[in-house]
């Protein structure tokens, strides 16, 4: 904001910003006083608004912006005085300013000279094209996913491949410390919620069969529930959510500061160094976390099966041997190393796709989570169609 | 208000002190910001250059000391009168900090929107205003921050710390990570946008070419309070303390020194 004199605090009225317009000889006046500034833009404007555009008789009228009685004046302001000129010029009066202080000449030029920059117009596209553009998008993003995917999984294989011929290149701390944080510590969480859901299972079994009379039956339905499906599926959802999140987080972080390209740059393969590790852990670990989910799920069932059903643990375990074979432990079972290299590709990859901000890598990491989950379950329908057809 | 020397002080600091944990940073810091002047904060690094600037807007408490704004003790304000006073300043923050779901344009009318109630096209028309003073293309307009450059990004930053036509801007390191070319620009536009809308500049900076070429006064942060204040040329001829004489005097300064480069005329 710039005043006419610095040390001056104006008075309340000084301050109210106004004009009027006159003619005086053959000039239209536009006289302004008071503080123009952006907190009595919207007054102004409205004002100026009003404000007809006078209509000079013959050519010679010219018109003039009278500034000598204004106090204040910042840019929003000067844009106002400014469009106002521009108006009366168009109409035909030759307007120019008076009154102005130095400072206040610059910035009335200032404005004048940058008001008059072309603007882009925003395209405006119908929803029916943009519809049809992010359905492209989408569906675009989604094949090349799966080339991606597939071509890493490619990588992965060979690297892996390469290890029985060049085993030093095998990084054995890293392997034993993403088992640990993958494995070792998703145990508690996992085993919880295996438990819980296997006793809700139960409760709603048996409420749902006892019309029928065939409450017992709820045992079997958990049994292979739990066994089949549950166990996996629970274990892997939890697994992408904690193991893969977190395999996308820290290579994207790394990828994020360069560190990547600095390996590279060292001779160090971060296939060998960041992926393989990860892709291997939880290979192993998964399949030891569905076990476990699996047994939890079943000692939640059992628990319910006494609340409910009144089976002691020996029943329980009896009715168990009677319904369980091991083809249904193995239905299960199969799909855990399927189910860890699937998260642990993607949770890599995408950290691999970083890009240089925060807000990249807080994308890959939603996204990683969203496609290990989705792309999980369509594992186990293909699963589950494939086990049917061979009868298993 | 407060006067000294017929200049009007818009930010007094008196008696400043803050630790974080067992590091003092600043033991009893004094200093005046007159009106209209380009002021160049420097100091060593860990002497609490960019605190002080978080300390004056509010964004750090100190331990002790006060702090002025406009002649009013900010621990005496309401939060009413906080507000008013936040709107008289501009802050430009190291990288922009633009904020990234929203447009250039949109970014610049924040303020607007939240502290007056303009209407829509007039925004717009001052947004786009501000958005070439301060040198960006108008097709930068629509952009998102993550689609502009660095130096654009900081363009931007100062657009919006204009907004409101603030008396004050405060600008954390303007020309860090700039290229010489993009850094010297932007020196110009400084000195040029506090000539056109009577800016106090706050400037808290390493560059020796921007204090050589836009800085009317220099105040020196070291030994935990500011050692002295004084025009560049003051300070490289009278050094008066090591750190100042190896700053004001190293081989990098000699290179800056305005008789090797012309200043911007004020």
């Amino acid at each position: 904001m710039l005043k006419r004199d610095h040390q001056v605090v104006l008075p309340t009225q000084a301050r109210a910003p106004g004009f009027r317009v006159e003619l005086k000889g053959t000039t239209f006046r536009l006289v302004a006083t008071g503080a123009w500034t952006v907190a009595e833009a919207t007054q102004l404007d409205q004002a100026l608004k009003r404000l007809r555009v006078p209509i000079p008789p013959t050519p010679d009228f010219t018109g003039e912006m009278d500034i000598g009685g204004i106090a204040e004046i910042d840019t929003a302001g000067a844009w106002l005085l400014q469009r106002t000129a521009a108006a009366w010029q168009a109409g035909g009066l030759r307007t120019h300013y008076a009154g102005a202080t130095e400072s206040f000449r610059i910035l009335i030029e200032e404005v004048q000279s940058r008001g008059n920059a072309k603007r882009p117009k925003l395209e405006q596209t119908s929803l029916l094209t943009q519809f049809a553009g992010d359905m492209t998008r989408a569906l675009k993003g989604a094949w090349d996913d799966v080339i991606q995917l597939t071509a890493f999984l490619g990588e992965v294989t060979a690297a892996f491949f390469r290890l029985f011929h060049q085993p030093w290149r095998f990084r054995a701390t890293s392997f034993v410390h993403h088992l640990d944080h993958a494995g070792l510590r998703a145990v508690p969480i996992i085993a919880l919620i295996c438990f819980l859901i296997g006793a809700v299972v139960m409760q709603q079994g048996v409420v749902q069969l006892q019309p029928f009379g065939a409450e017992p039956f709820a045992v079997n339905m958990v049994a292979i529930l739990a066994l089949r499906e549950v166990g996996i599926l629970l274990t892997a959802i939890m697994v992408a959510g904690r193991s893969g999140s977190a395999f996308t987080a820290e290579i994207g972080s790394m990828k994020m500061r360069e560190e990547i390209d600095a390996m590279r740059t060292l001779g160090i393969d971060p296939m060998d160094t960041l992926v393989l590790p990860r892709v291997l852990a939880l290979v192993v670990a998964l399949p030891l976390l569905t076990f476990i989910g699996d047994i939890m799920g079943l000692a939640g069932g059992g628990l319910m099966a006494f609340g409910l059903l009144g089976l002691d643990t020996s029943t329980y375990l009896d009715k168990l041997r009677e319904v369980v074979t091991f083809q249904h432990f193995m239905a299960g079972m199969i799909k855990a190393p399927f189910a860890a290299i699937i998260i642990a590709l993607v949770g890599c990859l995408e950290g691999l796709k970083v890009e240089g901000s925060a807000e990249s890598l807080g994308k890959h990491v939603t996204s990683a989570v969203v496609k290990a989950i989705f792309l999980v379950i369509v594992l186990d329908a293909v699963f589950a169609m494939f086990l049917s057809g061979i009868g298993v | 208000m407060i006067f000294e020397n017929g200049k009007e002080v818009v930010i007094r600091v008196r008696g400043l002190a803050k630790s974080f944990g067992s590091h003092r940073i600043w033991n009893s810091l004094d200093l005046d910001v007159y009106r209209g002047e380009i002021l160049a904060i420097v100091g060593g690094s860990g002497q609490g250059k960019s605190v002080l600037m978080r300390v004056i807007t509010g964004l750090v408490i100190p331990d002790a000391g006060q702090v002025s704004l406009f002649g009013r003790s900010v621990k005496q304000i309401t939060p009413q009168d906080r507000v008013d006073i936040e709107k008289r300043w501009g802050i430009l923050f190291q990288d922009g900090a633009l904020f990234s779901s929203l447009t250039v344009l949109q970014n610049i009318q924040v303020p607007m929107r939240e502290h007056l109630e303009l209407p829509q096209a007039m925004m717009d028309d001052l947004a786009f205003l501000k958005l070439t003073m301060v040198g960006l293309p108008p097709d930068a307009a629509y952009k998102f921050p993550s689609e502009l450059s660095g130096g654009m990004r900081k363009r931007a930053g100062l657009a919006r710390a204009l907004a409101l036509d603030p008396e004050i801007v405060f600008l954390d390191e303007p020309t860090a990570g700039l290229d010489p070319i993009g850094a010297t620009d932007f020196d110009h536009l400084i000195r040029k946008l506090q000539q056109t809308l009577g800016l106090t500049v706050y400037m808290v900076t390493h560059d020796l070419d921007t204090i050589f070429t836009v800085a009317d006064r220099v105040a020196v942060l070291a030994d935990q309070k500011i050692v002295r204040t004084g025009s560049p040329s003051e300070l490289q001829h009278h050094p008066n303390h090591p750190w100042i004489k190896e700053y004001f005097c190293g081989e990098r300064a000699r290179a800056a020194s305005p008789g090797q480069r012309p200043r911007i005329p004020a």
